[in-house]
Order: C-alpha cells, then sequence, then structure tokens
C-alpha cells in the first residue's frame, strides 16, 4: 500500500473516532470503554473506506466485514476490561449508521409529495426505493455483522463482567 | 442448611434491578441473565415476562411451591446508560461467585444507581464536535464542518433543556431536529461552502436513536421478537419525528433547496 492509501485511510479513521467518542458520551458510558470504542470506531471505518475505496466492495459488504471485525475485537476487550461487549461495540458502530441515505430517502419522498411532473415523479420512486432499501440493510448488516462473533463465542460472551475488580 | 433470604425481601429486589436494568437500555437477554443468577445463588427459580412498558415476575421456591410471589412493575425512563449496564451486569456475577448476602448487593446497587452522569456540558461539546467529524466522513468541506458544529451545539442544548423539562419525546425530537437544520440552513441559504446539502443531512444526525435501533435488532435475533418489534416501532417512530423536523426546514427554505 502506498504511503497516499494510508493517510486517507488513517484521516478516515481518525474522523470516525471523534464521532464515535461524541455520540457515545450520549449513553454515559464506563470511562475506559469510550477511548476503546474510539479505537474501534477508527479501525472500522477505516477498514470500510478502506475496502470501497481500494478493494471496490460495495457498500452492504463492507459494511458487514467493518462490523465483524468491530464485534470481535469488542470480545476480545470485554474480556481485558470486564465490560459488556456491547458497551463499546455500539458507539464504534455509530460512525456506519446510514444517516445521509435516510435523509436523501426523505428528500425524495418530499419531492414526490410536491411535484407534479411524470419524470420527476418517477426518477424520485426510485430514490425513495433505492435510498430506502440501502438504509435498512446497512443497519441490519451492521447489526448482523457486529453480533455474529457474540453468537459465535456465546459461552465467552455472556461472562464478560465477571471476576470485575472490586472498587 | 443455612437460612434462606426471604422471597418478599427477594423479589422487591429482583424487580427493582431488573426495571432499571431495562429502564437503562440493555437488551432483554441480559435482562434476563442476570435476574435469574442472582435468584438461583440466592436459592430461587425466577420467571420473567418482558414489556416495552412493564415486567411481569414470578419468584418461586424450587422446594416449596407454595412460597412464590408474582409482581407487575412499570420499567422507569432512565435514558440510556452504559455504565449502569456495565456495573449491574458485574453486579450480578459478583453475587453469583462470591454469594454476597442480600443486603450487601441491595446496598451496592443503590450505589450504582446514585452515580451521577457526566457533566451535560461535556457532552455538549463533545456531541458537537462529534457530528462535524460526522459531516467530514461524508464528504463536507470546513464550512459544512463549521455550520455543523454551530448547530449541533444549538440543537442538542434544546434537547437537553427539553428533556430537562420532562416535554415528550417525540416532540423533543421534532423541535431539536427542525431547531438544528434550521441554524445550518442560515449559512446554506447563503450560499456558504461548497457542500450544502451535506451540511444539511448531517445537522440532525445526532439525534438518530442509534442504541435502541440495534438493540432491537439484537431482541429480535435473540428470539424476543415481541419487544424487539416494539423498541424498532419505537425508533422508527423517533427517526419519522427528525424527518418531520428536517422538512419543515426544508420548507422554509423552499423548493429551490431540494
Amino acid at each position: 500500500m502506498s504511503w497516499n492509501v494510508w493517510e486517507a485511510v488513517i484521516f478516515d479513521g481518525l474522523f470516525a473516532a471523534v464521532a464515535a467518542i461524541g455520540f457515545a458520551v450520549i449513553s454515559n458510558p464506563p470511562r475506559q470503554a469510550v477511548l476503546i470504542s474510539a479505537l474501534l470506531a477508527a479501525m472500522g471505518h477505516g477498514l470500510r473506506f478502506y475496502l470501497q475505496e481500494y478493494v471496490e466492495i460495495s457498500l452492504i459488504p463492507s459494511t458487514f466485514f467493518a462490523a465483524f471485525v468491530i464485534g470481535l475485537f469488542s470480545i476480545l476487550f470485554a474480556r481485558l476490561i470486564h465490560c459488556p461487549a456491547e458497551v463499546f461495540s455500539f458507539p464504534s458502530l455509530l460512525p456506519m449508521i446510514p444517516g445521509m441515505y435516510a435523509y436523501k430517502t426523505i428528500l425524495a419522498l418530499i419531492r414526490f409529495m410536491n411535484d407534479e411532473d411524470s419524470e420527476v415523479l418517477q426518477a424520485s420512486i426510485v430514490e425513495i426505493f433505492r435510498n430506502g432499501l440501502t438504509t435498512l440493510f446497512v443497519l441490519s448488516v451492521l447489526v448482523i455483522g457486529v453480533t455474529l462473533p457474540l453468537f459465535i463465542f456465546h459461552k465467552q460472551s455472556i461472562s464478560m463482567t465477571r471476576f470485575r475488580k472490586r472498587k | 442448611m443455612e437460612q434462606k433470604v426471604d422471597i418478599q425481601e427477594l423479589s422487591d429486589f429482583l424487580l427493582e434491578y431488573a426495571t432499571c436494568m431495562m429502564g437503562s437500555g440493555v437488551h432483554t437477554a441480559r435482562a434476563v441473565r442476570s435476574v435469574s443468577r442472582i435468584a438461583e445463588v440466592m436459592g430461587y427459580g425466577v420467571d420473567l415476562t418482558i414489556f416495552q412498558r412493564n415486567i411481569t415476575m414470578t419468584v418461586k421456591s424450587p422446594e416449596d411451591y407454595s412460597i412464590r410471589r408474582t409482581y407487575v412493575r412499570r420499567i422507569p425512563d432512565l435514558g440510556i446508560n452504559f455504565r449502569t449496564i456495565s456495573e449491574l451486569s458485574g453486579l450480578s456475577w459478583d453475587a453469583y461467585d462470591h454469594k454476597l448476602p442480600l443486603g450487601e448487593v441491595e446496598s451496592r446497587f443503590r450505589a450504582i444507581m446514585e452515580e451521577a452522569r457526566m457533566s451535560r456540558w461535556k457532552v455538549l461539546a463533545l456531541v458537537a464536535c462529534a457530528n462535524a467529524a460526522f459531516c467530514r466522513l461524508f464528504g463536507g468541506d470546513w464550512v459544512a464542518m463549521a455550520l455543523v458544529f454551530a448547530a449541533t451545539l444549538v440543537g442538542f442544548f434544546v434537547r437537553q433543556e427539553m428533556s430537562a423539562r420532562k416535554l415528550n419525546h417525540l416532540v423533543i425530537f421534532v423541535v431539536s431536529s427542525f431547531v438544528a437544520s434550521l441554524v445550518t440552513s442560515a449559512g446554506v441559504s447563503r450560499g456558504w461552502g461548497g457542500t450544502p446539502e451535506i451540511a444539511l443531512a448531517t445537522s440532525v444526525l445526532f439525534l438518530i436513536p442509534g442504541v435502541p435501533l440495534m438493540n432491537s435488532i439484537i431482541d429480535i435475533l435473540g428470539g424476543h421478537v415481541l419487544i424487539g418489534v416494539s423498541r424498532a416501532m419505537n425508533a422508527g417512530l423517533l427517526i419519522i419525528c427528525i424527518a418531520i423536523g428536517l422538512s419543515a426546514t426544508l420548507l422554509l427554505l423552499g423548493k429551490d433547496a431540494l
């Protein structure tokens, strides 16, 4: 990989990390978990960016791989600091929530309701379905990707918070 | 054989523990497991029915089925709180592994529930930075990032103020989304920046209920289909509210802005 590619991926990861920290604190996570979810978000989002831009895998499979990697690492960290895995895996997925597609769906919906021209109407229908379905599938793939490792390592994942240090 | 805990005290505690856990936004399977774990180590069996608003719980003694208690309690709205979830879950393992007496478990439970949340101003600043970074991920330029930062600052502040006054949460979402997109549109309508549509779109994304959406899919996959669907429905309602607030701004801006 050339330096340019690294730079783009790392920048993408950095912004994803900032986004993850901010969206995480709304749900009041334990302090160590915030940093870990930032790290996981950077890894996941950077990976998705790399897969999409340089390997040319389409949005949904690359989101799935990114979520799967986040899921795997969240189990590892959960074992290390004895927190439930979703405490860091959820916040690190938040930067990948398909908000832009949801927005475009609504925009097309408004255009569809306001316009009279039949060509615009047809184009709007295509946009509503395309963006709406993308939103739905990206969202499902995110959750399936991140919970798959939890189901694979079922025994471990239910006992993450066992043997926590007493304060 | 040592003296067992009184069933009345245990079921009061377990009911409070379960409702607080669900109120903090845990997925259903974890709540069921944690409650069963505490009941098991105290020598009782427990069965739970969990709905969006209520928990029905039966605690029974395995030796004598005439000793049993059944209660229904409303789930309080505590707001999603990962620290509480993590510590309550840890508490159930502590109780299980160290065979803590009920009094000890209960006092630790009270201590966990009284821990303060992060200061609201710190959260406000971090959320604004996050949404600006998010805008960048979608390809917004620096102007768009600055607009989104300002919009999130105002929008999230409005949301915090309205939540503190305990308004209806659907109304809160409509108003915050309207305010946030309105602030962005003030810059966009003056033609600032090269990516106005990205700025407008991301300005409301801090409201997206990501955690409930993911909890709902986990619940459905884990077999708690009813509560999963009701969670998805609630999250969907919130997204519709965000859309209503945003479209109000877009209508004000006029057709050209679309």
